[in-house]
C-alpha cells in the first residue's frame, strides 16, 4: 500500500512556531537576571535554548519526513530502551533537589522521562490499534497494557516524577478513551486513578504539603505556598496589555523556576491577559488540528498515534497552567514548546514532526 | 482503512473536553489579572518595597543672637534586614566584615544581623569613614541609614540649661527634654523596591515620605554672657576656695529672660556618660538653700510697702535682738553697729534691725509679711520652662511662730531656689514687676521662620514703682559704701546685697559649712543685668562679700560692656581699686578675618585674643569694633570653618610679607596672584569687598620705600 504525501498542516506548523518564538523571547526575559547573578551572563540561559531549538527543529523535520510505518514496526523496541533507560536513571542518574531525573554530562544531558513519553504514545497507538474489540474485553485487551502502563508509571515515579506520571498516566487514559474502551471501564479507572494520586499524596509529606499550600497557600506564605502566592501576584500584576515586555518585577527572584516551571505566570506578568490567552488560543489551536489530523488518519494506528501525540502536549500544558494559576496543585510539569528545558523541548518538538507526518496522509485509505 | 467511527465519536469528545478545560482556564486567568488585579498587584508591590526609617533632624538650640548652641549633624548607621541576610546564605561572611569595619565582636554581630526581627541595628552614629566603607560593599541585607546626631559646639557651655539627647535623638533632660515635641519633629521613611534577595535592582520604585524636621528654639541665653559666667565660674572653682559647687543666674530684669545659667560641677553634653551622674544636677532650679542676708532685699522691700519703717528712721544695735526666749545676734557682734539709719542698717546687713521691721509688720497687720514672701514667688516654682523645678522651703502659715518670722526677716529658716531668689530681686530692680523667668524666646522651622514668640510674662505688680526705687537706692549704697563694696565697678550704679548663711543639715546649722552669695543688679536707674553668684562650701574665707562679690563683679563688668551699657559718671565715682590708670584703646574689626590675621591684630592693638570654637575664619568677636577698653582686655574670637554663604571679606593685607599673606588667603578659601618681594602695598580688590571663595586677590609688594614713595 503505497499512499500519497500531501503537505503537513499549516496551522500546526504556525502555532509551533509561534509558541516556541514567545517561548524564546520569554525566557530570556524571565532568567536574564538571575543568569546575570547566577552565570554573569544574562544570554546563559537564551543561548542553551536557542541551541535546543535548533536540535529540535532538525528533530522535528526528520520525524516529520520518515516513514511512521516504520516507527509503528519499531514501537516495541523504542518501549523497551525507554524502560531500560528508566531504570539506568535510577542507578547513575544526576541527582538533583532530592530526585534522579537527567542522564549525562555537563550540557548534554536529558531525560529519560521524556523518551518514555513519545515511547509510550507510539507503543499504546499501535497496540491499541491491534487490540481492536478485544480492548472491551477487559482480561484480554485492557489489563495487559494496563500492567505495563502501571510498571512504566512505577518506574517514573520512583525518581521521583510526579508530573511526568501524571502525563503519561494521563495520555495513556486519553488514549484508551479514544481507541474505544468501555465506558465502565474508564469509570473505574478513573477511581483508581484517583486513589492512587491521594495515595501518592498521602504517602510523601512533600505532595502533602503541596496539596495544603494549594488549598490555602496563605497558611504558609514564606515556605511551601511561597511558589504559588508569588506566581498569582504575577498574574494580577499583568492585568490586561502587562507590565511589558522585560518590566516584570516578579522575576527578580520572587518566583522560583521563573524559567521552567513557571514561566506563564511571567508572560501573564509581562503580556498581561492578551499575551497568556494567545498562549492558550495557540494551545487550543494544537488541540484542534492535532485531532483532526486524527481523524483524518488513513488508519487507526496513526489515528490514535495522532491523539496521544497532541494530547501528550495539550495535556501538560494543562496542568502547567492550572499550576500556575493555583487551579490545581503544584506537580512540576513544564510548559510544553515554551519552558526552558532541553530534552523536554527536543521530544516535544519530534512529537509535533511524527504528528506533521501523519498530517501528510489526511483523508487517503 | 480511516479510523473507526465509534472513535472518532471518542476524539470529538475529547477535543470538545479539553478544549472546555483550557478555556476554563482562561476564565481562571481573567478572574485572577482583572477581579484580584488590582489586590495582587499592590500586594506584589508592598513584597518587593523595603522600607527604611528616616529619622526627622532635630532642631537646633541657639542663643538669643542665633549662636548655635546645639545642632543636629549627620552620621551614618548601619542597620540590617535579617530575613535577606538569612536568605543570602553568607551571614557568616557579612558578619565578619561589618566586625572588622566597626570593631565588634564578630559572635554579636552575627546574632544580631539574623534575629528574628524585620530590621535590626547594627551599630548607629558610626563615623562617616566606616558608613562609606560598609556602603561600598553592598552586603546583601545591610542598609546604611543617615541618622542625625546631636552635637553641641561649645561642650560644656550652657550644659545645665540644654540637657542631653539620647541614641533617638529623646531629649532626655534640660531644654533637650522640656521642648522636646518641639525639637523632635516627626520621623519619615523610604521604601525602595529591591529584588527577593534585597539587593538594588536597576530602575527600582522609591516611595519617599520625608521626615518632618524638628523645630528651633532662640534662647533666652546670651552666649557670650553666658561664656563669661561659665568663665568666672571656672576660676573660682579652681581657685583657692574650690568651693563644692557654685550657681551663676544672669537675668534682664525687665522681661525675665534668663541671660545665662551655669552650675558647677558640670559636664560635656556631647559625652556625659563620662561625668558623674550628680553633675548633670541643675542647681541652679532644682535646689533648696537658705538664702540668707540676701533675703533681706525681699524684707526691706516688703517693710518699705508696708509702710512700718521711714528711710531715716533711727535704730539702736547691741549686737544682739531679743525674740521671745530666743536671741538672735547680729553677725558682727564684737562690734555692734550701736546707732544707725534704716538705710545704714541695710548697708550693714544688720541683722537685729530686720528682725524688728519683720516682726512690726506682723503686728501692723497678720501675715502681711508672709503675702510679700509669697508675692515674690517664693514657696511655689517659677514656672521657668525647664524640667525639675524645686519650690523652696515655707514654713505653712499655721505653724508660724513669732522666732520663725523674726529668723525669715533675716534669711534664715527658709529656704529658695536660686532661679526664684533672681527673679524676685529682678522684681525690685525693675519697679516691683514679677515676672515669670524663661529660658525660650522663639521657636523657628528649620527655614528660619519664626513660628512661636514667646512674650515676657509678667506675673504681678508685688511692690510699688516708688518701694522698688527706694530699695535699689539703698542697694547702690550697699554695693559704694557698704557690706558689697566688691561688687562695685566705676562709672556703673550697681545695686546688691551680700550673704553668708550656716549650711543646715538634717535640720541643724553645720559648722564650718557655708553658703556665700551675692544677688545685685546694675546700672540701678535703668536696670540690664541682675545676676544672683552662689557658692556652695568654700573653703577658707567664707563671706559672701569676699567670695561671691568680685565673681558678680566681674561677670556684671564684662557683661555690661559687652552690651554696651555706656558708663555714667554723674554719680559717685570712686577711684578705681587698683589704682593705676590703664590706657584704653579702641577694639578693630577682625571679624570674617582669617583667624591668624585677627590674632595678630588684635595683639598689636595692645588686647590679648583668645580663640573660641575651632575653624579658621573669624565669626564673631566680644567686644564689638569700636568699643573702647582697657589694654590688655581679652577679646573673644569665635572662630569657624570656612564660610557657608561661600563669601568672604577680603582683608587689609598692607604690610605683611608674601608668607603671611598666603597663609592669610589660604585661610580665607582666596587665591592669590602676587607680584614683587617684601611689604605687600596695593591689593585688588581693595579691603572690605565681599568676594567669593577662590576669588584671586592681586597683591603688589614692594619694599618700604617703594611703598611710601607711591602711597604716602
Amino acid at each position: 500500500m503505497r499512499l500519497r504525501k500531501g503537505p503537513p498542516d499549516f496551522l500546526i506548523i504556525l502555532s509551533t512556531s509561534l509558541l516556541l518564538a514567545i517561548g524564546i523571547v520569554m525566557v530570556f526575559s524571565s532568567s536574564a537576571y538571575s543568569a546575570m547573578i547566577s552565570y554573569g551572563d544574562q544570554f546563559y540561559f537564551l543561548k542553551r535554548q536557542g541551541i535546543w531549538t535548533i536540535l529540535g527543529a532538525m528533530g522535528l523535520f526528520s520525524a516529520m519526513q520518515l516513514d511512521y510505518f516504520l516507527v509503528r514496526r519499531y514501537a516495541k523496541i523504542f518501549l523497551i530502551g525507554a524502560i531500560l533507560l528508566l531504570l539506568l536513571v535510577l542507578v547513575i542518574g544526576l541527582e538533583s533537589h532530592g530526585s534522579r531525573r537527567s542522564l549525562g554530562m555537563g550540557f548534554l544531558t536529558f531525560q529519560p522521562s521524556e523518551v518514555i513519553k513519545l515511547a509510550m504514545a507510539i507503543y499504546l497507538a499501535r497496540s491499541l490499534s491491534e487490540a481492536g474489540d478485544r480492548l472491551k474485553d477487559f482480561r484480554r485487551g485492557l489489563l495487559p497494557r494496563l500492567i505495563i502502563l502501571g510498571a512504566v508509571c512505577g518506574l517514573i515515579l520512583a525518581q521521583p516524577d510526579l508530573g511526568t506520571t501524571i502525563a503519561v498516566a494521563g495520555t495513556a487514559y486519553i488514549l484508551l478513551a479514544a481507541a474505544g474502551a468501555r465506558v465502565s471501564h474508564l469509570i473505574g479507572l478513573a477511581i483508581i486513578g484517583l486513589v492512587g494520586v491521594f495515595v501518592a499524596i498521602f504517602t510523601a509529606d512533600y505532595r502533602m504539603q503541596r496539596l495544603l499550600s494549594f488549598l490555602n497557600p496563605y497558611a504558609d506564605p514564606t515556605d511551601s505556598g511561597f511558589q504559588i502566592i508569588q506566581s498569582l501576584l504575577a498574574l494580577g500584576s499583568g492585568g490586561l496589555f502587562g507590565m511589558g515586555l522585560g518590566q516584570g518585577r516578579q522575576k527578580l527572584l520572587y518566583i522560583p523556576e521563573r524559567h521552567t516551571d513557571f514561566i506563564f505566570a511571567i508572560i501573564g506578568e509581562e503580556l498581561g491577559f492578551i499575551g497568556a490567552s494567545l498562549v492558550i488560543c495557540l494551545f487550543l489551536i494544537l488541540l484542534w488540528r492535532g485531532l483532526r489530523v486524527a481523524v483524518t488518519a488513513p488508519d487507526t494506528y496513526g489515528s490514535l498515534l495522532a491523539v496521544g501525540l497532541t494530547c501528550m502536549i495539550v495535556f501538560q500544558a494543562i496542568i502547567n497552567i492550572g499550576v500556575v494559576t493555583g487551579s490545581m496543585p503544584i506537580t512540576g510539569i513544564t510548559l510544553p514548546l515554551i519552558s526552558y528545558g532541553g530534552s523536554s523541548l527536543l521530544f516535544t518538538l519530534i512529537s509535533i514532526g511524527l504528528l506533521l507526518n501523519i498530517s501528510r496522509y489526511a483523508g487517503q485509505r | 482503512m480511516q479510523a473507526k467511527v465509534e472513535v472518532k465519536k471518542r476524539i470529538t469528545f475529547i477535543l470538545l473536553a479539553m478544549a472546555a478545560i483550557l478555556l476554563a482556564l482562561n476564565m481562571r486567568l481573567a478572574w485572577i489579572q482583572f477581579v484580584r488585579g488590582d489586590e495582587y498587584q499592590q500586594q506584589a508591590l508592598r513584597n518587593r518595597m523595603r522600607e527604611v526609617p528616616l529619622e526627622a533632624k532635630r532642631g537646633a538650640i541657639l542663643d538669643r543672637n542665633g549662636r548655635e548652641l546645639a545642632v543636629s549633624v549627620s552620621a551614618p548607621s548601619v542597620g540590617v534586614f535579617p530575613a535577606e541576610v538569612k536568605k543570602s546564605r553568607q551571614e557568616h561572611e557579612i558578619a565578619a566584615q561589618l566586625a572588622a569595619i566597626l570593631g565588634l565582636p564578630e559572635d554579636q554581630v552575627l546574632r544580631n544581623i539574623t534575629r528574628n526581627e524585620s530590621f535590626w541595628w547594627v551599630k548607629r552614629k558610626v563615623t562617616f569613614e566606616q558608613g562609606a566603607q560598609i556602603k561600598s560593599l553592598r552586603l546583601p541585607g545591610v542598609q546604611v541609614v543617615e541618622e542625625t546626631q546631636r552635637f553641641y559646639p561649645n561642650q560644656t557651655l550652657a550644659a545645665h540649661v540644654l540637657g542631653i539627647a539620647g541614641i533617638d535623638n529623646q531629649g532626655l533632660e534640660g531644654l533637650e527634654l522640656y521642648y522636646d515635641k518641639l525639637l523632635r519633629g516627626t520621623p519619615g521613611n523610604l521604601v525602595i523596591e529591591k529584588d527577593a534577595r534585597g539587593r538594588d535592582i536597576p530602575h527600582a520604585r522609591q516611595g519617599y515620605i520625608p521626615p518632618e524636621d524638628g523645630l528651633s528654639l532662640v534662647l533666652t541665653i546670651d552666649e557670650t554672657i553666658q561664656y563669661i559666667a561659665e568663665r568666672e565660674l571656672d576660676l573660682l572653682m579652681q581657685g583657692p576656695s574650690s568651693p563644692k559647687g557654685a550657681t551663676v543666674i544672669v537675668m534682664d530684669p525687665k522681661t525675665g529672660d534668663i541671660l545665662a545659667l551655669a552650675n558647677r560641677p558640670t559636664f560635656d553634653p556631647n559625652n556625659f556618660r563620662n561625668f558623674p551622674v550628680a553633675n548633670r544636677r541643675n542647681i541652679a532650679v532644682s535646689d533648696n538653700y537658705e538664702p540668707g542676708s540676701t533675703f533681706k532685699i525681699i524684707t526691706a522691700a516688703a517693710a518699705l510697702e508696708e509702710g512700718v519703717v521711714g528711710l531715716n528712721e533711727r535704730f539702736y544695735d547691741p549686737g544682739y535682738i531679743k525674740v521671745g526666749k530666743e536671741t538672735i545676734k547680729c553677725w558682727r557682734t564684737g562690734r555692734p553697729h550701736g546707732s544707725q539709719s534704716f538705710v545704714e542698717a541695710v548697708q550693714n546687713s544688720c541683722n537685729p534691725v530686720f528682725v524688728t521691721v519683720g516682726l512690726r509688720m506682723e503686728d501692723r497687720r497678720k501675715g502681711s509679711f508672709y503675702d510679700y514672701i509669697e508675692g515674690f514667688g517664693f514657696g511655689k516654682v517659677t514656672g521657668i520652662d525647664i524640667n525639675g523645678e524645686a519650690k523652696g522651703l515655707l514654713r505653712p502659715r499655721d505653724k508660724l511662730k513669732q522666732i520663725n518670722l523674726a529668723t525669715i526677716s533675716i534669711g534664715q529658716g527658709v529656704a529658695v531656689t536660686p532661679i526664684q531668689l533672681i527673679t524676685a530681686i529682678s522684681a525690685v530692680a525693675n519697679g516691683g514687676q514679677l515676672f515669670q523667668p524663661r529660658l525660650v524666646r522663639e521657636v523657628r522651622d528649620h527655614n528660619g521662620q519664626v513660628v512661636q514668640r514667646i512674650d515676657p510674662a509678667p506675673v504681678r505688680q508685688v511692690v510699688s514703682k516708688d518701694t522698688a526705687r527706694q530699695v535699689s537706692e539703698i542697694l547702690e549704697m550697699v554695693v559704694s559704701r557698704g557690706t558689697g563694696t566688691r561688687a562695685y565697678i566705676p562709672g556703673y550704679r550697681v545695686g546688691g546685697k551680700t550673704g553668708t548663711a550656716q549650711k543646715v543639715e538634717g535640720g541643724k546649722y553645720v559648722a564650718g559649712k557655708y553658703v556665700a552669695s551675692f544677688a545685685g543688679y546694675a546700672p540701678v536707674n535703668d536696670p540690664r543685668l541682675a545676676i544672683l553668684v552662689v557658692v556652695d562650701e568654700p573653703q577658707g574665707i567664707y563671706y559672701g562679700g569676699t567670695v561671691a562679690a568680685p565673681i558678680f563683679k566681674r561677670i556684671l563688668e564684662d557683661s555690661l560692656r559687652y552690651l554696651g551699657v555706656p558708663a555714667q559718671y554723674n554719680s559717685e565715682v570712686k577711684p578705681d581699686r587698683d589704682n593705676n590708670r590703664v590706657k584704653e584703646v579702641l577694639v578693630p574689626d577682625v571679624s570674617q578675618q582669617a583667624v591668624v590675621k585677627a590674632q595678630a591684630v588684635i595683639k598689636a592693638s595692645g588686647l590679648s585674643p583668645v580663640v573660641q570654637g575651632i575653624g579658621t575664619v573669624v565669626a564673631d568677636q566680644i567686644p564689638k569694633p569700636g568699643v573702647r577698653v582697657q589694654m590688655g582686655t581679652q577679646i573673644l574670637l569665635y572662630a569657624k570653618e570656612g564660610q557657608p554663604s561661600g563669601e568672604v571679606v577680603v582683608p587689609d593685607l598692607t604690610g605683611w610679607r608674601t608668607r603671611e599673606v598666603a597663609t592669610i588667603m589660604e585661610a580665607l578659601g582666596l587665591k592669590m596672584s602676587s607680584d614683587g618681594t617684601g611689604e605687600a602695598w596695593e591689593q585688588d580688590p581693595v579691603p572690605g569687598t565681599v568676594v567669593k571663595v577662590g576669588t584671586t586677590v592681586r597683591v603688589l609688594f614692594g619694599d618700604g620705600a617703594m611703598a611710601e614713595a607711591i602711597s604716602p
